[in-house]
């Protein structure tokens, strides 16, 4: 093993299960750390704060010692950050996964390979043969963790604990830098926790979008009057999910060929989707609304990020054909662009109560 | 409106032709007028189409298609785009896409995009442009394939998207009643693989010192002409051009002295009519000698294996893999070209391309070119500011100049 053993990550997509069965601990990078505005340098203004944020961080050195990064291909903006890394830290090895945007069978056997080709680059990394066995276990603790933040999600989107929505994604954040068996063991002490009185004063809130990883975000919507009971992040319920298919460690089967399944075919962000149901995005958001009952929907995306950004007219119209209010929120991965926002989230709830 | 715009430019270009009064531009328009004469006259099956999609394939089925970005600088040319794009304004479609895609987004919401009879998506060159052939599929309730361009060409990946072209074919067969011809096939890429060695001689000849060609002359020719590819009409136009400039060169008709600066234009040309290649020319004797996208950098395709070889042709468009791999297509005409300078007008909106601003910059400079960055919409003829560009300019010319002393 080398001098550490993080390896950083920017994307929901990214094979939590294939990092850690090669005896690496994922740690998510994420953009929410104020650091000196210099990525314009290489990058245009036009790019999203994500990806700025994350190489501002890059180039400031505010990062853990990573013994490497892997990048997704999951769009234009991540493809040049992975770019700009190459220039600003030549230290950091690197790994770019080519990523489709279908789970068609194709798309999924392509996937499999790259998978297997990032394992390759792992075991040499890391000094650790990646076998069969070490990836099924992997995938049956992320399972576990996925599973113990489904527990905790329901009881605090129910608001049966104290300042539930901050300290759910402040477990989400520590979740993501973390080896999932630390993590489940966290989540399972914060799931013992006695539990309150479930609070039914908020407004029913359906979020969607991409980064959010501000605690701070969820109590503000807390204190405009907001309880979300349903969320759609990619710093949020999108991280983990819960891989299908055989991984019970046997010898039958190809396990990297269920876990680019599961990846691809987990609840999609806006750069994946079917193309032989074209608009789903806006129908799954609609379902997921009405399944909830939730009383309005808010969208929360960064600036500049064009799978989103083309997808929000079909996502306002289905919502407005549904009548379900919804309320569009774009900030730059800081809580200050949030808290401008205030006045907006709190006539938004007003407006629902 | 398109279908009138269409049919008055081909009359036009016809009678001009007719007339005597031909040249190779006229050739190359004429075959857009009669491309979107096609696409709008409601009689083809039509198939919106991603930048990177195989056209001959789609030819070849008797598929009029064509990449929806077309549709987008149709609009800019013809300075109707303002009302497209505030149509987007008012569904919430914002402002920091490409205009390209907004443009095409208004059309489609004011009924001026011809209903597909299917669409194919490509995950290359952007985001962006996938998304409004998503958008375009749930619009007109049509399907859409999605061809996953990867990032380089090994062995797998070739094999990988050959096999989704092959896939695409059945689609299409499978949407149109048509099945794919083997031998007609042949033909066709017979015809991209003529069209493809005379448009290679066609760059040779704008290497050429001074260069035979005028800033008009080869603006968005390399995307455009994809659309042609597997057609008679391609090599037609490659030929006329190839000819043209072998004459001035050969009867010496370009002025020397008219090319003082020899220039390289990154990514797309501004689309909407705009002073600024004229006045590169005409006032301070630049020419535009090369454009990005003006190159082959595919190998002829092996009629024994077209989908590998149409796969290849795919997965090499510069835009494609890291950045290093467009700087280093970028170095190479630079340094081929012989030229003086670098034009980018980075199209606000456009991660993909205008995201790398500052790497392209470094790369460049280091073969000590350097490169003038215009913050500019392609599209959107409203935000342009001549005053403002007038004075980058000459301030990049000066520039060009002192280092030429
Ligand atoms: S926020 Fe959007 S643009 Fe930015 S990295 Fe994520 S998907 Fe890409
Ligand atoms: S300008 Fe950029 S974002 Fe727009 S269509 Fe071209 S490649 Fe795509």
């Amino acid at each position: 093993m080398g001098k550490s053993n993080f390896i950083g990550f920017a994307c929901a997509y990214t094979p939590l299960a294939l990092v850690h069965a090669a005896g690496f601990t994922p740690c998510r990078v994420l953009p929410n750390v104020d650091c000196p505005d210099q990525a314009a340098q290489l990058l245009h203004d036009n790019l999203c704060p994500h990806v700025k944020r994350i190489l501002d961080r890059a180039m400031s050195g505010n990062l853990p010692e990573l013994e490497g990064m892997i990048f997704m291909n999951s769009c234009d903006a991540m493809r040049r950050l992975y770019d700009a890394w190459q220039i600003v830290r030549p230290d950091v090895k690197t790994i770019f996964v080519d990523l489709p945007v279908t789970a068609s069978e194709s798309a999924v056997a392509f996937f499999r390979d790259e998978l297997q080709r990032v394992a390759g680059i792992l075991e040499t990394w890391g000094g650790t043969a990646i076998t069969r066995e070490k990836v099924a276990d992997s995938i049956q603790q992320y399972n576990q963790l996925a599973e113990s933040f489904g527990r905790l999600r329901h009881t605090v989107q129910n608001g049966g604990v104290a300042n539930g929505p901050v300290m759910l994604q402040e477990a989400c954040n520590m979740a993501s830098c973390e080896v999932p068996e630390k993590a489940v063991g966290y989540l399972e002490t914060l799931l013992a926790k006695p539990g309150i009185q479930p609070q039914e004063d908020g407004v029913p809130i359906y979020l969607f979008g991409n980064i959010l990883p501000e605690p701070e975000a969820f109590s503000l919507f807390e204190a405009c009057g907001a309880r979300v009971i349903g969320e759609d992040l990619c710093t949020g319920s999108r991280l983990f999910k819960k891989i299908a298919g055989d991984t019970s460690g046997g010898t039958c089967g190809d396990i990297l060929l269920d876990l680019a399944e599961g990846i691809l075919s987990g609840q999609p962000c806006a750069r994946t989707f079917d193309g032989s149901q074209p608009g789903r995005l806006a129908r799954d958001i609609v379902a997921e609304a009405r399944s909830r009952n939730v009383r309005g929907v808010i969208g929360y995306t960064v600036k500049f990020c064009d799978p989103y950004i083309a997808r929000l007219p079909g996502i306002r119209e289905a919502l407005k054909k549904e009548g379900i209010p919804f309320l569009f929120l774009e900030g730059d991965c800081t809580m200050r662009s949030v808290e401008q926002q205030k006045t907006r989230i709190e006539a938004f709830i007003e407006m629902l109560r | 409106m398109m279908m009138e715009y269409f049919a008055n430019l081909e009359a036009g270009l016809q009678a001009a032709i007719n007339n005597g009064n031909a040249s190779p531009r006229k050739l190359y328009a004429l075959e857009i007028a009669r491309l979107g004469k096609r696409l709008y006259s409601g009689q083809d099956k039509v198939a919106w189409c991603g930048i990177t999609a195989p056209f001959d394939l789609l030819n070849a089925m008797g598929v009029t298609s064509c990449f929806v970005e077309f549709i987008g600088a149709m609009l800019a040319s013809t300075g109707t785009v303002g009302t497209f794009l505030e149509e987007t304004d008012h569904i919430g479609y914002s402002s920091d896409a490409c205009s390209y895609h907004r443009a095409v987004s208004g059309a489609a919401i004011k009924g001026l995009m011809p209903e597909p009879a299917l669409l194919i998506g490509t995950t290359n060159p952007c985001s962006g442009g996938l998304a409004v052939l998503e958008n375009l599929a749930d619009q007109f309730h049509k399907k859409l394939f999605v061809l996953h361009i990867p990032q380089d060409e090994s062995r797998e990946n070739v094999a990988y998207l050959a096999g989704q072209m092959r896939d695409m074919a059945g689609f299409v067969s499978d949407l149109t009643g048509v099945s794919l011809d083997p031998e007609r096939l042949k033909d066709v890429i017979g015809h991209t693989n003529e069209a493809r060695a005379i448009m290679a001689e066609v760059y040779d000849l704008a290497k050429t010192a001074p260069s035979p060609l005028t800033n008009k002359e080869l603006s968005n020719f390399g995307i455009v002409m994809a659309l042609f590819l597997g057609t008679e009409a391609s090599v037609t136009i490659a030929e006329a051009y190839r000819d043209e400039f072998s004459r001035r060169i050969t009867e010496n008709s370009v002025d020397a002295k008219n090319e003082k600066f020899r220039l390289l234009w990154i990514q797309n040309r501004i689309q909407f009519k705009n002073p600024i290649e004229k006045l590169l020319s005409d006032s301070y004797q630049a020419t535009i000698v090369i454009d990005e996208l003006n190159d082959i950098t595919w190998e002829p395709i092996d009629t024994d294996n077209i989908f590998e070889g149409l796969a290849r042709r795919s997965i090499s468009i510069p835009f494609n893999g890291t950045i290093q791999n467009r700087v280093k297509h970028l170095q190479k005409l630079a340094l081929e070209y012989n030229v003086d300078g670098a034009i980018n007008p980075c199209n606000w909106g456009c991660r993909q391309g205008t995201g790398a601003r500052g790497l392209i910059d470094e790369g460049l400079r280091a073969v000590g070119v350097p490169v003038l960055n215009l913050e500019v919409d392609c599209i959107d003829s409203r935000k342009f500011t001549e005053g403002q560009f007038r004075t980058r300019i000459e301030a990049f010319v000066e520039m060009m100049d002192s280092k030429k002393a």
